[in-house]
């Protein structure tokens, strides 16, 4: 089967008794899984920043995934179909979110297949996007988003007003998505 | 509020303050925005995020829940003619073995007749909170009840996969599975679009002149 489809694009019907995946002889489909899952996990925790919706998207790849599943396969082909479920699970989630058809969705959200477990890397790049942005509208994101700051706290910082910080969030927010884009 | 600028910072403090993301209309123009703030907001977080203990457990019993031998594919269970078989037996190993896209056809939504039946007084409609659902029992039937204005609609308590008690999630407004990830809306309908499990039953319910709310149940 092609394991690179999400399962929703995948055939259902007659043919469906070839969409199984073999998992390993000597372990159980649930065992390896849950293993994999944390990885899924931590992939949709950096695309959504909150646990509720990564805890609830997680429980979607499982239950989607999991019941296609049985004895045999290698674990590399588990991962890809864990994951290709958790990118079609998380492009429902924003079209749904955003109430446009995943075909609307910037290309951001077809997000690469990890090939080992989850790293700082992620950090990096955060830092490599703002390294990208000019001085105030890297300065607001990183007070805001790594310092925690409130919006009473950025302005003061920045010696400006709460409105004029909320505009330049926004507009960071926006170049730095473009950053992102090009990286 | 309506300004881009409030709008996307409403978002950035509820991510900042941990909640998941509300969305509303509008919020699309600035997707690319919105979804670089939670990529900001998980990377606040350092490196990469592990499942919160209670969850990982939760997922494990889930997954427990499914059956060692190979899972039955749809055509399986045809043949075996399962599909029958989990109809005349809710619940159990038969019917667990079945994908939850692939229940029989009494799980549509419909009502639920019991027989004989009896208008069993429930709760006040003051009793009831718009927006929360309300937990309660008729007899042998046990459901969920919705107040909108000065009606109330109802659905069933047991799950549409496994016969398991849903519960109540006031956060986001949906009705768990205790047994495994599954939610649905308060209309009963499942909340994942792309692999739907069948609909709630409808729990028949009623308003009393006297403001009493009424549930056909079991003596």
């Amino acid at each position: 089967m092609n394991l690179d489809r999400p399962p929703d694009e995948q055939a259902v019907g007659p043919e469906e008794t070839e969409n199984v995946l073999q998992l390993p002889a000597n372990a159980r489909a649930a065992d390896i899984a849950l293993g994999e899952l944390e990885l899924v996990y931590a992939f949709i925790y950096a695309r959504v920043g909150n646990r509720a919706d990564a805890e609830d998207l997680t429980q979607q790849v499982a239950m989607k995934a999991i019941p296609r599943l049985r004895e045999g396969s290698p674990a590399s082909a588990i991962r890809g179909y864990l994951f290709a479920t958790a990118r079609s699970v998380l492009g429902g989630f924003w079209s749904t979110r955003l109430g446009l058809s995943e075909s609307e969705l910037h290309e951001d959200l077809a997000m690469a297949l990890p090939q080992g477990p989850p790293s700082e890397a992620r950090a990096d790049t955060v830092q490599a996007i703002l390294a990208q942005l000019s001085e105030n509208y890297r300065r607001v994101l990183e007070l805001r988003f790594l310092h925690g700051y409130s919006l009473k706290e950025v302005a003061a910082d920045m010696n400006s007003t709460v409105g004029a910080v909320k505009v330049m969030q926004l507009r960071a927010l926006r170049a730095a998505a473009k950053v992102q884009v090009e990286l | 509020m309506n300004k881009p600028e409030n709008r996307v910072d409403k978002i950035v403090s509820d991510l900042l303050k941990g909640r998941p993301l509300k969305l509303r209309g509008g919020d699309a123009e600035e997707k690319a925005a919105i979804t670089m703030a939670a990529r900001l907001a998980a990377a606040r977080q350092g490196g990469p995020q592990r499942m919160n203990p209670a969850f990982r457990k939760r997922l494990a019993q889930a997954l427990e829940s499914a059956p060692k031998e190979p899972w039955m594919t749809r055509r399986a269970a045809l043949v075996a003619g399962f599909g029958l078989a989990a109809t005349a037996v809710a619940g159990g190993i038969v019917s667990r073995a079945l994908e939850p896209a692939h229940a029989p056809a009494r799980l549509t939504g419909g009502p639920v007749n019991p027989i004989p039946g009896k208008w069993v007084d429930v709760a006040a409609l003051t009793d009831l909170v718009e927006g929360e659902g309300k937990r309660v029992t008729a007899g042998g039937v046990g459901a969920f009840l919705f107040r909108r204005g000065e009606t109330v609609t109802a659905v069933t308590s047991i799950c549409t996969h496994l016969p398991c008690e849903l519960s109540w999630n006031g956060g986001h407004g949906l009705l768990d599975c205790s047994c495994h990830p599954a939610s649905f809306m308060p209309d009963g309908k499942s909340t994942d679009p792309t692999y739907p499990l069948p609909t709630l039953n409808k729990v028949q319910v009623r308003v009393t002149t006297a403001g009493r709310v009424e549930v056909l149940g079991t003596a």
